[in-house]
């Protein structure tokens, strides 16, 4: 029970070695592709982190992300000199604040009460992000150039796509790899624990308010870190970061990609982003499209693509080995 | 210390609905005291207001000498009191293991640590296989506790309810639903793993409360008609009236 198991670390270290060397494979286009669903899946298991983990609906994560996206739009533009690591801790930061300020405030409502308080809030931030047009730009949003990356030494160009997609792949990479490892501490098991019977937790010695405005706070402080990353990857901040649509978007990627597993969300990012950029192309009504496959999916797939996976899996490998190594959602701690 | 658990006229009431009215009630350190009465007489009531779940809306308890009647669940378990419940009230999808994980690793504070993995902690490893393995349920101790029996389940609630190691322990009917055997069995495992702690125990089956019980108290429509040792409730007549009925 407790030799580290390797399964997962393998897994990761696979995964991220296959990722370096996407750029001596694909084109440039689909480079952009792949740093936009890392970002994304970063935000997307965060978002489980809540939904899948401990059972909490919110609306609001755009808020968390958005403010992660204007800070480093908003720092770059007015502290001049702001290095690139500098510009993330500021939006971590100011999400992290943000997440304590409005865990604290919603906190104390339960289930849709509470839901329907988060999607109040989001939408008080997109209003304020458009109409502060001095700071946030309003509809015209803000540009930016990403600043080098200082290592010391030596200073890494990020105007290269190829830079800027690895130092991506490195810190977000870790970020998740972190909030997977997440799961299996004393906090990422207390979480799965209120989902399960909070009640029971309080008898146990569990300040479960707590409980809840910690996790809160660290994923809204997560998805500031991936706001942060889509401004920087796009050089470009408009109000859509802390729109009512971001929230949807991490929403159908959660969902799709299965909320019953650590990947899924993961995997719910790769295919939303691809879908997206290859509806897009082909029609203007590409919305209406991700719906129906959304209702598609809530509807006949309800555990996501995640769940499909596996079943597919099992009836190939046979039940032991289809239990995913990265999956372990669960009490899986041998 | 004489009045460890103090229980000074406490009264409830679900809005106008008398539930308790003014229970009064002093057990000892390592006391094994049993609350007896009809359904319905209140029993729960009064174990959800020493347990932090209910306010009183009258009265106070005193644990230790501090008064405990309005501090909540939590804090009351890190005073060294804890509960079981009548309706299983267990973590479904989580293992054996980790249910009663649950609470050891609370004990030792490790709640909401970002880093550290409760699973890794020796200490708290073996004091967990120990408990499963003194309730019985060391051949299911991976199985989600959805899989268990209804036996298992009752087992199980007992060893969460023990997994922070109380000094003050409430069982609430833990017997209940057991076959005869499985409460034979149960009631040797309680009597084991109480040890020298302080016993408060709700009970319908007689047998269970005379065998472990060292004082009975008899709960009839929210107050205590009668308290003493076994062989003095057994032959109370205003019991034998309210409760015990042939005798
Ligand atoms: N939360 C509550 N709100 C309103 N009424 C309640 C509540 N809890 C208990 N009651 C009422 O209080 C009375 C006593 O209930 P309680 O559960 O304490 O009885 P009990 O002695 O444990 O009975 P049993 O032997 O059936 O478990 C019942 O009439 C019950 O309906
Ligand atoms: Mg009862």
């Amino acid at each position: 029970m407790k030799t580290v198991k390797a399964g997962p670390y393998l897994t990761a270290a696979g995964l991220f070695a296959l990722m370096a060397a996407a750029p001596f494979v694909i084109k440039p286009y689909h480079l952009n592709m792949l740093t936009e669903i890392i970002i994304f899946a970063l935000y997307a298991v965060s978002y489980n982190l809540l939904l899948g983990y401990a059972g909490l609906l919110s609306f609001g994560h755009a808020m968390f992300f958005g403010m992660g996206a204007f800070s480093v739009a908003v720092g770059l533009i007015h502290i001049p000199g702001l290095g690139l690591g500098e510009v993330i801790l500021l939006a971590l930061a100011v999400a992290t604040l943000t997440g304590l300020a409005a865990g604290l405030l919603l906190l104390r409502h339960k289930g849709s009460y509470f839901a329907l308080l988060t999607l109040a809030f989001n939408a008080l931030f997109y209003a304020v992000a458009t109409k502060w047009h001095e700071i946030t730009g309003g509809d015209d949003g803000l540009s930016i150039t990403r600043p080098d990356l200082n290592l010391g030494f030596t200073s890494l160009p990020m105007a290269s796509l190829e830079n800027f997609y690895y130092f991506t792949l490195v810190v977000v990479g870790l970020i998740i790899l972190f909030c997977w490892y997440f799961t299996k501490t004393a906090m990422g098991q207390s979480v799965l624990m209120m989902r399960e019977n909070e009640e029971r937790m309080k008898f146990l010695g569990y300040n479960t308010n707590v409980n809840r405005l910690i996790l809160f706070t660290f994923t809204g402080a997560l998805a500031g870190v991936a706001g942060a990353f889509y401004t920087l990857h796009f050089q470009f901040c408009s109000q859509s970061a802390i729109s009512i649509d971001m929230t949807t978007t991490v929403l159908l990627m959660t969902f799709v990609g299965g909320t019953g597993t650590f990947m899924g969300p993961v995997l719910g990012a790769f295919v939303f982003i691809i879908l997206q950029n290859y509806l897009s192309d082909i029609t203007d009504r590409w919305p209406l499209f991700m719906g129906l496959i959304f209702i598609f999916m809530v509807l006949f797939v309800p555990g996501g693509l995640s769940q499909l996976a596996g079943k597919i899996k099992d009836l190939v490998v046979g039940k032991k080995e289809g239990a995913a190594a990265l999956s372990a959602q669960g009490g899986n701690h041998e | 210390m004489s009045e460890y658990l103090k229980i000074d006229d406490i009264h409830k009431d679900f809005s106008g609905l008398k539930v308790l009215t003014g229970i009064n009630l002093t057990i000892a350190q390592r006391e094994r005291h049993a609350v007896i009465g009809p359904n319905g007489a209140g029993k729960t009531t009064l174990f959800n207001i020493i347990s932090g779940k209910f306010r009183p809306s009258r009265g106070a308890i005193l644990f230790k000498g501090t008064d405990i009647s309005r501090k909540p669940p939590h804090v009351l378990n890190r005073h060294g009191l804890s509960r079981s419940f009548q309706i299983t009230n267990i973590f479904q999808d989580l293992s054996v293991f980790d249910n009663v994980l649950s609470g050891v690793r609370s004990k030792y504070g490790l709640k909401y640590h970002f880093f550290r993995r409760p699973d890794r902690d020796r200490r708290i490893v073996e004091e967990v296989r120990a408990l499963v393995e003194e309730v019985g349920l060391k051949e299911v101790m991976h199985l989600p506790a959805s899989a268990l029996s209804y036996g298992q389940q009752r087992a199980l609630e007992i060893a969460i309810a023990l997994s922070t190691s109380p000094e003050l322990i409430l069982l609430d009917e833990p017997t209940a639903g057991m076959t005869r055997e499985e409460t034979a069995q149960c009631i040797r495992m309680i009597d084991r793993v109480i040890a020298d702690r302080t016993l408060l125990i709700i009970e319908h089956d007689m047998d269970v409360v005379f065998s472990l019980a060292d004082r009975i108290s008899v709960l009839h429509y929210g107050t205590i008609i009668a308290t003493g040792r076994p062989e003095e409730i057994r032959n109370d007549q205003r019991v034998k009236d309210a409760y015990l009925g042939e005798g």
